[in-house]
């Protein structure tokens, strides 16, 4: 069981790259990384406002639930 | 004093504490060996009669000396957990789960200090007459008792604080 992260999704349909967003909404490079490579272990409700602001999108476009190892490696190579 | 500079005087305080700690284990060592090899000469310097008049006496100085020996690596113990501890908050992560050891075991080691500045007072207290009083400056502090109490309060906030501290690390 696990909680895919789906920004690289979201920045794809929107046509943004990670350094944008990182200045759009203030929050370092490094840090969006972690969210993005899914390395990061928890997300503040003011990072979701923020990337939903600039993103136009729900938190629930941003995560996922996978409950089978299958689901989270097809997560995890999206 | 900028914080900083405070840590800096910090670091150099505890550095000449440390010295003066072993400086002073070498003076009680040298007063214990003294007293074992040339004790008659001892116990005039210090104005006692000889040992064997006062055979007791010379006995419970030497049992202080012996404890306050005990208490050198012990304070060496101290200073240098302290010493380290003021290192993590120079590099600015001082809420880690090795302090809350450390000050954990300061406490313990302040402890032990206690305990043996209570066993100064009874052999202190035991040894000494009229005809030949022993005085040690002894006396009961309250207040040293609470700084153990204290510490170990101190120690578990520490505990609190290095688990919050990972739990929010890797927050986004």
């Amino acid at each position: 069981m696990a909680i895919i992260v789906t920004l690289d999704d979201m920045l794809h349909a929107r046509r943004m790259t990670l350094t944008e967003l990182s200045e759009k909404i203030g929050i370092t490079l490094a840090n969006l990384s972690i969210l993005k490579t899914g390395k990061a272990r928890a997300v503040r409700f003011s990072t979701l406002d923020a990337i939903c602001g600039a993103l136009e999108c729900q938190p629930g476009d941003l995560l996922a639930f996978a409950s089978t190892p299958q689901e989270e490696e097809i997560g995890q190579s999206v | 004093m900028t914080h900083p500079e405070t840590l800096v005087l910090s670091r150099k305080v505890l550095r000449v504490l440390i010295w003066l700690n072993l400086l002073v284990g070498v003076l009680i060592l040298g007063l214990l060996v003294t007293s074992l090899v040339v004790g008659d000469q001892v116990m005039r310097t210090l104005t006692a009669g000889t040992p064997q008049a006062n055979a007791t006496l010379f006995m419970g100085m030497r049992l202080v000396a012996l404890i306050g020996l005990c208490a050198v690596p012990i304070v060496h113990f101290i200073l240098t957990r302290i010493l380290a501890i003021v290192d993590t908050v120079s590099v600015g992560n001082p809420f880690v789960m090795a302090n809350a050891t450390r000050l954990q075991k300061i406490a313990w080691a302040v402890l032990i200090l206690e305990l043996s500045h209570l066993a100064v007072g009874a052999v202190a207290a035991s040894v000494s007459t009229a005809a030949a009083p022993f005085d040690v400056n002894w006396s009961f502090s309250p207040t040293r008792w609470v700084a153990v109490l204290l510490l170990f309060v101190l120690a578990r906030v520490f505990e609190q604080g290095a688990q919050m501290r990972e739990e929010l690390e890797g927050t986004v």
